[in-house]
């Protein structure tokens, strides 16, 4: 089970903060998975997005092909700032 | 000479001597204007080491070349003087729409010099300066002083900027006020502002700002609106949840600060996020002059009705950086803050220090006074009770009244202070971004981020994605970047904020046009570095220190992070300091050699 977290616009498509989700090796095929249930879920990161695995990003990773496994907590943004 | 008027006003509260000088386009191109034009005077008119409350002190209130315009944002102004706060220079930064009338009445900078006796306040309508008596507005807030002037000078759009009873106490933390609730805040400048007895300055302006090719000015404006308007942040993210937005990007990145910093990681991050206001309490958003961005929050509390704010670093400051969770309390304690002219971050810094120096013992309960709540974590009767004290220095809050390094001397807790050079840190726990803790270091206003920005790079991934624990020339050099290019921004009189949508050759273009010049980046980011290192060699002359003091709390260089993504982490200060002065061109003591001077 991965634990996934979302932020901003991304909570009103989804309906939660929080969700669980099985199945996944990869950021990729979480964004895939998230996508088939939640219709337009990708299109909302297409601009950019901010994705964290266990807190690290996956730029510092291996990008989208960061594996993931049971027990992780991946937390995904749209694109967002300020200060 | 275009962009700017090439006119600036002196007004002396001493002698009560109202004059308008010049300067010239070869002093444009060196300084560009506002915070650039501001450092170049001070230099050149001021000796860095008079008391910052002094009449000697100079206020210099300036809006730059692009504000007035139709650039977007362009309505900001900077407000720089000598701190009382740090004993250094500060420029205080401010949107709304005082800074574009000001430069609309058809001058480039307001200097003040001398005190006066009486309260007193600035009246400008284009050619018409007087000094009037403000004896009746002094110890009102903001509201009422606003109020007061719009209906005395029978003029609804009169704009206004203000000391509230704070800056009239000669509070340190004391904010510059304008529009009501946008403040130029840090270091202290309504300090200054009331130890000229100086109570406000009404503005009325009526020109257009003088732009050399209307036409291709135009079409340039337009072109850089719509690149903000496309970019998922400046057109979407800020405008949706405003700076608040920060709050749980930065929590889950493991940098939000917690307890005086004690850790990154606060658990009830989500409950005074953006998302959580926009749910709760926003009835809109209010943008500042020109700005097509629009990050400013309305929101309606039973308690206090419609007010403005907070934004994403008074959150922090007035709730999780004390434990805090409840976002209703915080939105009140920002409009206290707003009501009484105070810098958040600072007065929220200034607590935490308080509240970790009671932790620790070194505060006692007989120290705050009878009936005072005691100042534990998370206890929100401390907001309401201790501002008030502090804003009038009543009791205990004299003492916080002096800052957060003072009032740690005090008890013998200097290590519980969390700020450089004196200035409370604002929301970014510089353990999860090294770049960002060398920004604070060497920051020439002290522990500020808005002068370099490495979150943007850091954690957001702006201009690109760098790794927050990379230490190497490269991030070295993107904050020195940031550093020149934000002297820029400011000096040019628009929004940091518009970095999300824009890059060095879009400011470029905005300036060529409207100036009439045909620079190239480059010539503009050497501009920024003059800004720069003369803000230093202020700092300099004003006695800085920079081995004892181009440094950060020891908590960040020895007290490993606790937990989350940054659990174990230190600054390596160290490590990257040396290579920041040498790729500045400093010599290795952090001084600057007499050849970089001359440029
Ligand atoms: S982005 Fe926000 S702070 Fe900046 S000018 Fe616009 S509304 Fe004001």
């Amino acid at each position: 089970m991965i634990h996934v977290r979302v932020y901003a616009m991304l909570i009103d498509l989804v309906g939660s903060r929080t969700l669980e989700v099985e199945g996944a090796r990869t950021v990729k095929e979480l964004l895939d998975i998230l996508d088939s249930r939640y219709h337009g879920f990708k299109k909302e990161l297409e601009k950019g997005f901010l994705i964290l695995v266990n807190g690290v990003n996956v730029l510092h990773l291996n990008g989208l092909d960061t594996e993931i496994k049971d027990g992780d907590t991946v937390v995904i943004f749209p694109p967002v700032g300020g200060g | 000479m275009y962009g700017n008027w090439g006119k600036f006003l002196r007004v002396n509260l001493t002698t009560k001597e109202i004059k308008v000088e010049t300067w010239d386009e070869e002093l444009a191109k060196k300084w560009l204007g506002s915070r650039g034009l501001g450092i170049y005077l001070l230099l050149k008119e001021m000796d860095p080491k008079v008391d910052p409350l002094s009449p000697e002190n100079k206020l210099i209130i300036a809006p730059g070349p692009l504000s007035g315009t139709s650039a977007p944002t362009g309505g900001r102004y900077n407000v720089i003087t000598k701190s009382p706060l740090t004993g250094y220079i500060t420029f205080a930064n401010s949107g709304g729409f005082f800074g574009a009338e000001l430069k609309r009445a058809g001058y480039d900078a307001l200097v003040i010099e001398g005190a006066s006796e009486k309260p007193v306040y600035i009246y400008i309508k284009d050619e018409t300066v007087e000094i009037r008596d403000a004896s009746h507005l002094w110890g009102k807030i903001m509201s009422e002083t606003q109020e007061t002037l719009k209906k005395e000078l029978k003029d609804e759009n009169i704009k206004v900027a203000w000391i509230g009873p704070a800056g009239e106490k000669l509070v340190k933390i004391a904010a510059i006020m304008n529009d009501i609730h946008r403040a130029a805040g840090r270091g202290g400048p309504g300090a200054v502002m009331g130890s000229k007895k100086l109570k406000a300055i009404a503005v009325r302006g009526t020109k257009d700002v003088p732009i050399a090719n209307k036409e291709k000015f135009m079409l340039t404006i337009r072109e850089k609106i719509n690149k903000l308007r496309a970019d998922p942040v400046a057109g979407g993210g800020l405008p949706k949840y405003g700076t608040a937005v920060l709050v749980n990007i930065i929590n889950e990145n493991g940098l939000y600060p917690a307890r005086n910093f004690q850790t990154g990681v606060f658990q009830y991050a989500y409950e005074q996020s953006g998302e959580a206001m926009a749910d709760k309490y926003l009835i809109r958003n209010h943008p500042c002059f020109a700005c097509p961005i629009g990050c400013a929050r309305m929101n309606k509390l039973p308690t206090i009705g419609v007010t403005e704010g907070p934004e994403y670093e008074s959150i922090f400051a007035l709730g999780s950086n004390l434990g805090i969770s409840d976002l209703a309390s915080i939105i009140e304690a920002n409009h206290m803050c707003d009501e009484y002219g105070l810098d958040t971050i600072s007065t929220g810094g200034t607590l935490a220090t308080a509240m970790e120096l009671y932790e620790k013992g070194l505060l006692k309960d007989s120290e705050l006074g009878k009936s005072a709540p005691p100042l534990r974590w998370g206890n929100t009767e401390v907001l309401h009770y201790y501002i008030e004290k502090l804003a009038k220095r009543e009791g205990f809050g004299d003492k916080l009244a002096e800052g957060g390094y003072r009032l740690a001397k005090m008890y013998n807790g200097e290590q519980y202070f969390m700020g450089v050079k004196k200035l409370e840190l604002p929301a970014y726990d510089p353990r999860g971004a090294e770049g960002h803790g060398l920004g604070y270091a060497t920051n020439n206003r002290g522990g500020c981020h808005i002068k370099n920005y490495m979150i943007s790079p850091e954690i957001l991934g702006y201009p690109k994605k760098m790794d927050p624990h990379d230490i190497s020339d490269d991030k070295v050099k993107m904050l020195i970047l940031f550093q020149d290019l934000t002297a820029i921004i400011d000096s040019a009189g628009l929004c940091l904020f518009t970095i999300f949508g824009l890059g060095p050759d879009d400011y470029r273009d905005m300036l060529n046009a409207a100036l009439g010049w045909n620079l190239t980046t480059e010539e503009y980011l050497k501009i920024g570095e003059r800004i720069w290192n003369a803000e230093r060699l202020f700092n300099l002359k004003a006695g800085l220190d920079p081995k004892s003091e181009d440094t950060l709390p020891k908590r960040f260089l020895e007290e490993p992070m606790p937990e989350g993504p940054n659990k174990g982490r230190t600054v390596r200060l160290k490590e990257m300091l040396p290579r920041y002065y040498a790729l500045r061109g400093w010599s290795e003591d952090g001084r600057i050699p007499e050849e970089k001077l001359k440029n």
